[in-house]
């Protein structure tokens, strides 16, 4: 896809739990020459999550494509759910007016302007955690290693470990498989002599994190790996949230949790960030 | 004065064609469930590929789906391995996908399946809106 300057970056709902991989998406833009407008939000969601309900997820997906089509630029998808929902449904039923590529390939395909920004090195044997399903849209269980492979420092363990489905969250409802998942990830980059595990998608990232948390192994988005190498210094505060747990409140500060209201928080957002991963005892190295 | 437009109708469209073509197409031969690594987490495993396919086709027919098939149907999580698998280019992971908005009740008919909607979910996502974005940010990224 030829992308002009000016693009949408298209990056879906749940990623703003990760302020950090959004900015620092938005640099690595501008880094290789495009000028990024951000959007997401509810007010953009692709409707993929109203599978009970397609009157509205037609709704959603003919506001979204809409507002997309009326931005008149081309667009960058972050999200995998957005952009499969995009091809599989939205634009079934909606005239979507604007390219449309997934960050990987667009990075993948700008991998020799890449290349020269990534100055630091990040030492790090890393394991890529990755999904069937989305790949067979996107082949980045390929092109995710070779953009790692260009960060000084990085080597990729190779992937004995492919995850069914074609990310984690959708594993939210089905504790045995979450479990799996998660004991088959950290278990299968040990065994490769990983120092941690990388993901491609934020839904996984969010899950895996909880393996960082509960002292199993780091976990990073790739996004967070070529940031470093590229002296972009945005804090993964989700990560401190998560390592905090129950005292995650005291990082936040109560003026932002003022903004959600503080019973919402116990409610709705302090439960997530205390989850963590049921770990298996015949886990290496645990 | 023309007539009000339905909302979705054209997806609604598109999954009425899709669920025709996959009705006629699908001769149920049972290979998608063979290779699903999902299959072994469903509450009710079948002994049966072709029967537990034919109960998905029923579902996205309107008429009840055995055990078998909504359990099946329950634990799909877009894996996609079904696509190659299947000799007659079905697309088993669309059908799949228009049987579980069917079974949820979706497109209609009566939920077969739990709906285990998340009442904070959009909530939720604007909360970490509010956490991790400036107010100039919210206001024009959102």
């Amino acid at each position: 896809m030829d992308v002009s300057k000016a693009v949408t970056f298209w990056y879906g709902c749940n990623v703003l739990r990760h302020g950090d991989i959004i900015h620092a998406c938005l640099d690595i833009l501008r880094a290789l020459g495009y000028e990024p407008a951000p959007v997401g939000g509810v007010d953009y969601c692709c409707g993929t999550v109203k599978d009970m309900n397609q009157t509205a997820a037609g709704g959603m997906a003919t506001r979204t494509v809409g507002k997309l089509n009326a931005r008149a630029v081309p667009v960058v998808v972050w999200c995998p759910s957005c952009h499969s929902h995009m091809h599989d449904f939205m634009e079934r039923g909606n005239d979507r007016h604007f390219d449309m590529t997934y960050l990987v390939e667009l990075l993948h395909a700008k991998r020799e302007q890449l290349a020269p920004l990534l100055v630091n090195e990040v030492p790090m044997r890393v394991f890529l955690h990755q999904h069937v399903g989305f790949n067979d849209l996107v082949p980045v269980n390929r092109m995710v290693p070779e953009l790692l492979d260009l960060i000084p420092g990085v080597h990729v363990a190779e992937a004995t470990y492919t995850a069914p489905g074609y990310m984690c969250a959708s594993f939210a409802a089905m504790p045995k498989a979450l479990e799996d998942l998660n004991n088959n990830t950290a278990r299968a980059a040990k065994a490769g002599g990983a120092d941690a595990v990388v993901t491609v998608f934020h839904q996984c990232y969010r899950e895996l994190v909880g393996l960082d948390a509960a002292g199993a192994i780091p976990v990073y988005n790739y996004i967070h790996l070529i940031a470093r190498s590229m002296g972009l210094a945005y804090e993964d505060e989700y990560k401190a949230w998560k390592r905090a747990g129950e005292g995650a409140g005291e990082l936040i500060g109560a003026e932002r949790i003022a903004k959600v209201g503080i019973q919402f928080y116990e409610r709705a957002i302090l439960p997530e960030l205390k989850k963590r991963p049921k770990l298996q005892n015949s886990d290496p190295g645990s | 004065m023309g007539t009000k437009p339905v909302i979705g109708q054209r997806l609604k469209e598109f999954q009425e064609r899709e669920v025709e073509r996959i009705l006629g197409a699908c001769t149920r031969c049972g290979k998608c469930y063979e290779v699903c690594p999902m299959a072994q987490y469903s509450k009710a495993p079948a002994s049966d590929s072709k029967a537990v396919v034919g109960g998905v086709l029923a579902v996205l027919r309107g008429e009840a789906g055995t055990s078998e098939a909504l359990g099946w149907i329950g634990v799909c999580t877009r894996s996609g391995v079904c696509v190659p698998a299947c000799p007659e280019n079905v697309d088993p992971k669309m059908m799949m996908r228009l049987a579980r908005m069917t079974a949820l009740g979706g497109r209609g008919q009566p939920a077969q399946l739990p709906v285990k909607e998340d009442p904070d979910y959009f909530d939720r996502v604007r909360a970490f809106a509010k956490l991790q974005l400036t107010d100039d940010e919210l206001k024009e990224w959102t």
